[in-house]
């Protein structure tokens, strides 16, 4: 029941959530329709960035923030289990949520794109596969930054460090390509980052199957490294009645 | 008595089994970025033990150290020195957690959730089947009068609503101890008096409660076993708290009150006089009789007679003044 309720929790904990889905779908479904080039559009990659990145940081916004923010943390914190538990199931409820909706909207591009003939769903398949699994690296990291701020700020705060990273990235491409810092920096982004270059190359079908499985496993130890420091933090921290 | 501090402990008190126990506490709030010399000692070297089956009130003014305590006997806080048990189990442990319940002052809720949803939630949390989980919550809708609201949004609920809402959370599963943060905030004159009643019935089923509050005539509704904290420490405890015989009786009279005064009291047992009212000091409650029976003697033609004691606002009034 535990599991169950703390799962439940995460489709329900906000009006929002529902919400969203169901617009995301619709917006999956118009894009069939729109002017624009869906010729050209590569389904699978849209779905990665929306759903797979975008759709992670909105679902966990305040998934622990709203609980600290509120109080509610300080009566949730001493039920008689491990406070690990909090977190695990509801980064479960998470992942099942991404999963749904990534299956489902796999089915609507699919569907629509056999009626409509518009755009390429080549590696459909290995695409809603790594957008679910750099959603859920995303989803723990964000939850375990949920754990030490308030409110949303997590979301938040990861949202801008992408706006952050992507500046820099661009400004050391283009001024220094073949410096060693940033062929550092990018070491950094690929290896201990949410693994975005690498899933989209797996997705993209640039990899052998080992390479590939290599890329699957280094995406879930990174969602595992995340979670189990948020864990961590969880178990560790001290939670005063505070509300704001 | 069944708080006890430091070194006051009696074979009575012993036998008597401590549901929470603090040893030699000590909490300084300090962080990174302030560093040490803003540190702020909250409590220091602060130990108690709380019997079983006992109501005890936190007081003591704002900033003494009272939510530190509390948080920190629920185990929401660390303290820097010193050791917290609850029912023999290390605070923060999960056995320690099966016998506590706790209200914070501000309860809150998921706002989409029913008070019903709510309590399903916390019983799955607490590790209840669904049929328990349903036993437990249909009790508890009972018990607290909740009947009304209980399939309606939190989102609506007054401060009342959610005190009693917060309180079935923590009533589920009968925890042993239950700890109080300002129960009374937001409730009604009725809800007041219910919670008193369902308090006392909960301590004749042998539940320990720890409340900390500023309604200082509620609590001693509740209860004559006290902690006054004071600057982090605890300046007094137990029954003592209010076992000051000091009393004065207020004697109303006809006339000739103070012709009779002076006759038969010594100045320092009048504590004022005038033809008609009386004060006199008394040390004991069994002098009354005696006074009274002098007074009549002497020609009094008494109208009423009124022993007032010490009661906990003015021991907390004294308590503070002392120490400032």
């Amino acid at each position: 029941m535990r599991a169950y309720e703390l799962i439940k929790e995460t489709f329900l904990r906000k009006r929002y959530i529902q919400l969203l889905h169901i617009s995301w779908f619709a917006t999956y479904a118009l894009l069939f329709i729109a002017p624009f080039p869906p010729e050209t559009w590569n389904w699978g990659g849209f779905l990665f960035g929306w759903s797979g990145c975008m759709l992670s940081l909105l679902l966990t916004a305040g998934i622990f923030g709203d609980d600290i923010a509120s109080g509610r943390i300080c009566v949730l914190i001493i039920k008689p289990f491990w406070p690990g538990e909090l977190y695990i199931y509801r980064l479960i409820g998470l992942s099942l949520q991404a999963l749904i909706h990534i299956l489902i909207s796999g089915t609507i591009m699919f569907t629509l794109h056999s009626a409509t003939g518009h755009g390429s769903i080549d590696h459909l398949g290995l695409w809603m596969l790594s957008s679910w699994l750099i959603f859920i690296t995303f989803a723990a990291l964000s939850t375990s930054i949920s754990v030490v701020v308030r409110r949303a700020h997590n979301s938040m705060l990861l949202f801008a460090a992408i706006i952050f990273v992507y500046i820099i990235l661009s400004f050391l491409l283009g001024l220094f390509p073949k410096h060693s810092a940033t062929e550092a920096f990018m070491g950094f982004l690929r290896y201990a980052c949410p693994p975005v270059e690498l899933l989209c190359n797996v997705a993209f079908g640039k990899y052998s199957a080992i390479k590939s499985l290599g890329c699957v496993m280094h995406s879930l130890l990174l969602t595992a490294v995340y979670g189990t420091v948020g864990i961590i933090i969880l178990c560790k921290r001290q939670f005063v009645f505070l509300r704001d | 008595m069944s708080i006890k501090a430091n070194t006051e402990r009696t074979n009575d008190d012993d036998k008597q089994k401590a549901v929470v126990e603090c040893e030699r506490l000590t909490k300084v709030y300090s962080s990174i970025w302030t560093g040490r010399s803003k540190a702020v000692c909250a409590l220091k070297d602060v130990s108690l033990s709380v019997a079983e089956g006992h109501i005890v009130g936190l007081i003591g003014p704002n900033g003494a150290g009272k939510s530190t305590l509390l948080n920190l006997i629920a185990g929401l806080i660390l303290p820097n020195e010193g050791r917290i048990s609850i029912c023999q189990h290390p605070v923060r442990s999960i056995e320690a957690r099966r016998r506590l319940g706790y209200v914070p002052e501000y309860p809150a809720f998921q706002n989409r959730y029913s008070a019903r949803t709510v309590l399903n939630y916390h019983g799955g949390l607490m590790g209840l089947n669904r049929s328990e989980i349903t036993d437990e919550t249909d009790r508890l809708v009972h018990e607290l009068k909740m009947n009304d609201y209980v399939d309606r949004s939190c989102s609506g609920f007054s401060q009342g609503m959610k005190q009693r809402l917060a309180l079935a959370i923590a009533l589920m599963k009968q925890p042993d101890v239950l700890l109080l943060d300002e129960p009374s905030n937001g409730l009604d004159p009725v809800g007041i008096i219910e919670l008193r009643a369902l308090l006392k019935k909960l301590r004749e089923s042998g539940i320990t409660i720890v409340i900390s509050s500023h309604r200082l005539g509620e609590l001693e509704k509740l209860t004559s076993n006290y902690i006054f904290l004071y600057r982090g420490q605890i300046v007094s405890f137990g029954d003592k708290i209010t076992s000051d015989p000091t009393g004065h009786l207020r004697v109303e009279l006809v006339s000739d009150g103070q012709r009779i005064a002076e006759k038969i009291l010594s100045p320092e047992k009048t504590l004022s006089a005038s033809d008609t009212e009386l004060v006199i000091a008394v040390g004991d409650p069994k002098e009354v009789p005696v006074i009274v029976r002098q007074l009549v003697e002497s020609g009094a033609e008494i109208t009423s007679v009124n022993l007032e004691t010490e009661n906990i606002e003015d021991v907390f009034l004294r308590l503070y003044n002392e120490r400032n």
